[in-house]
């Protein structure tokens, strides 16, 4: 049982606000379905997780939304060879693009924000060549109807997208290269002391920040058929604002793929709803960005209050083991 | 004694070293551009035309006014502000509606300017409670964009009178106000950051943000400043930039972000903050406007002009990144 309390607790602050969030969507647009919001795991749900997994490792992939237009410019250019085999061509050299860009941060030592802002444009710009400056589509409009097939009310995009979840889930917290990944986040000089090698580290958040972000962007592009050299680039401001609102560290060395879908769930909620009501995007974006600012306001806040709170207890317990350190008495003179 | 004498020498060694490795990195960018300039030259048919130079100059001045700016944040060690495009269209919705509200592009100005500055003053507050600024300046972006957006409609806002473009159209012997304003700003900029306390203070808290807490600065307040001189540039930027267009809309400018801190980053100054310098970024901001001039006169596409200048960026930034561990071994 206290396992389900401390499970509760620790997303306490994310469950109470999706669950205002929900019920505020239904108050105000009763025709509000959470379904419509869980079927945008695909591309936002992936593309937060490969945020994630690079935040959790003390890192941070600016590249991600771009990786993310490329993978659906090599998905559509490819589509005549098969939409699933383009889709894995597409991720497969994304993937390997993330690894390689993982190791030239740990080869050269680089701020890895510094890194992927130049692969940010240099990917940008891969994708318009591949895109020939044009949006494109795919000839065989019928190529991608199997994706609107529907398992347990689930479309398999979203259902590949939760596999992936729960996949990252586990190898996070229950292999050592993912276990990894956190050391090297929350005290990088000390885990690399005790033997974490920081290149594989690396090697494999980029690697899985580009396979998110490809499998987000491939899958979006075989869904609607087509792909633009502009796309996505929201993405980046919404995956970074899923996984903050959901609680995970920008600091590095903490958050959980749970964090993840709340954080995730929150955000598409919010949009979904607004959405539905007939809001403009840029709306949504407004409050979006409110709730991206509340909410790491709203951790400070409470971290400062821990650690106050914390502070006050340890001065208690100070006291409480001497108990009388001003009492009056034959005291030995203090040396000078 | 020997071993002395020893250390000494090697400590000399190492500090020649490390000069020339400062050098090779301070004079490095302006050495390719002066290159970049003769190879197209020679190669590219209009390029050397008073023409090309004065659009290469214009492209600069809005880019490199905001990248002088952003150094202070930079330099301040709070990395850069990923909201730059929604400030600037903000401040140019603000200008084109007080000029038209007024019929004075100065009071307009003014306006862009002042709530350019409030954005600012909000943005560095929260960023000097010690939180990350990518995340915030991302945020308040969001947040910024979508209010104007609202405030507009989602509609393009226009200049009602000619008069809005005087401040692009006004020029000093040839050289048009922006480029004057750039160098005007570039100047105030660098003796802010170098000659004045608030500048040394901005230095200190990048360089080593504990030794400057125990010196007795205030990081809230060095934070806020450096995000005000930003602030200052992002109007000025917005109102150069409007004045040339004559009107603004919500999603205008998305590449502006992107190219200022490309130029911040490929003029040297560190990410770690504590050194740099804002005539640097402007240098970065030149050499961005002249590649991407060089491949619009030679009909190079924008797909591929977007890759060469993720190339250029990538390259310069490694390169300047092993030049100072090299510098500081």
């Amino acid at each position: 049982m206290s396992s389900v309390r401390a499970w509760f607790t620790r997303y306490a602050l994310q469950l109470i606000v999706l669950a205002i969030v929900i019920a505020s969507m239904y108050v105000l647009y009763p025709e509000f379905r959470v379904q419509s919001s869980i079927e945008r795991l695909i591309p936002l749900g992936v593309i937060a997780a490969g945020l994630a997994v690079t935040m959790i490792a003390g890192e941070f992939d600016l590249s991600i939304a771009s990786m993310a237009a490329l993978a659906g410019a090599i998905t559509v250019v490819l589509s005549g060879h098969g939409l699933i085999t383009a889709l894995l061509i597409a991720i497969a050299a994304c993937t390997l693009m993330g690894m390689l860009q993982g190791w030239a941060i740990a080869t050269l030592g680089i701020n890895s924000l510094v890194f992927t802002v130049g692969t940010l444009v240099l990917i940008r710009g891969l994708t318009w060549l591949v895109c020939g400056g044009l949006a494109i589509s795919i000839d065989d409009f019928t190529a991608s109807d199997i994706f609107y097939s529907r398992f347990a009310s689930l479309s398999p995009g979203s259902l590949t997208a939760l596999c992936i979840l729960v996949g990252l889930g586990v190898f996070l917290s229950r292999t050592r290269w993912g276990r990894e990944l956190y050391a090297l986040g929350s005290a990088r000089q000390e885990a690399i002391a005790a033997g974490v090698s920081y290149r594989r580290g690396m090697v494999v958040a980029f690697g899985i920040s580009a396979a998110c972000g490809a499998v987000g962007g491939g899958l979006t592009s075989a869904l609607s058929g087509s792909a633009a050299p502009s796309a996505l680039e929201s993405m980046l401001v919404l995956g970074i604002a899923a996984a903050l609102v959901g609680g995970v560290s920008i600091a590095g060395g903490r958050g959980t793929m749970v964090n993840v879908f709340l954080g995730f769930a929150i955000i598409s909620t919010l949009s979904a709803g607004l959405a539905g009501m007939g809001a403009k995007a840029f709306v949504s974006q407004f409050y979006i960005g409110i709730f991206l600012l509340a909410i790491v306001l709203a951790e400070y806040f409470i971290a400062r209050v821990g650690e106050h709170g914390h502070r006050n207890r340890m001065k208690q317990q100070v006291e409480a083991r001497q108990p009388e350190p001003a009492a009056p008495g034959p005291a030995t003179p203090v040396a000078r | 004694m020997t071993t002395v004498q020893g250390s000494a020498i090697a400590f000399q060694e190492r500090a020649g070293h490390r000069k020339a490795m400062d050098g090779t990195r301070n004079f490095a960018l302006p050495i390719l551009i002066v290159l970049v300039f003769i190879v197209a030259s020679i190669s590219v048919p209009q390029f050397l035309t008073f023409e090309t130079i004065r659009a290469i100059l214009l492209a600069t001045s809005i880019t490199g006014i905001m990248a002088a700016g952003m150094t202070a944040i930079t330099l301040s060690g709070n990395l850069f502000s990923l909201g730059v495009t929604s400030s600037v269209v903000l401040s140019g919705v603000l200008f084109l509606w007080t000029t038209n509200a007024t019929g004075s592009i100065f009071v307009g100005a003014l306006a862009a300017i002042l709530v350019a500055l409030a954005l600012g003053l909000g943005q560095g507050f929260i960023v000097g409670l010690g939180l990350n600024p990518v995340v915030v300046t991302l945020g308040a972006g969001a947040v910024i964009y979508g209010s104007t957006a609202m405030m507009t409609g989602g509609e393009v806002v226009q200049a009602e009178t000619r008069e809005a473009g005087r401040f692009a159209t006004f020029a000093v012997a040839d050289i048009p106000l922006p480029v004057l304003v750039l160098v005007a700003f570039t100047a105030v900029a660098w003796f802010l950051t170098e000659r004045t306390t608030i500048g040394r203070d901005v230095h200190l808290v990048g360089w080593n943000r504990d030794t400057a807490k125990n010196s007795g600065i205030s990081y809230m307040g060095t934070t806020i400043w450096a995000f005000l001189i930003f602030s200052v540039a992002i109007g000025v930027a917005a109102v150069m930039q409007v004045s040339q267009t004559l009107q603004v809309q919500a999603d205008n400018f998305p590449e502006l972000t992107m190219n200022v801190v490309a130029a911040v980053l490929i003029g040297g100054t560190a990410v770690s903050g504590g050194d740099g310098s804002p005539v640097k970024s402007v240098i970065g901001a030149l050499f961005i406007a002249t590649t991407a001039q060089i491949m619009v006169l030679a009909g190079v596409e924008q797909g591929t002009r977007l890759f060469v200048l993720g190339v250029v960026v990538v390259v310069l930034v490694i390169t300047l990144h092993l030049l100072r561990r090299a510098g500081s071994r």
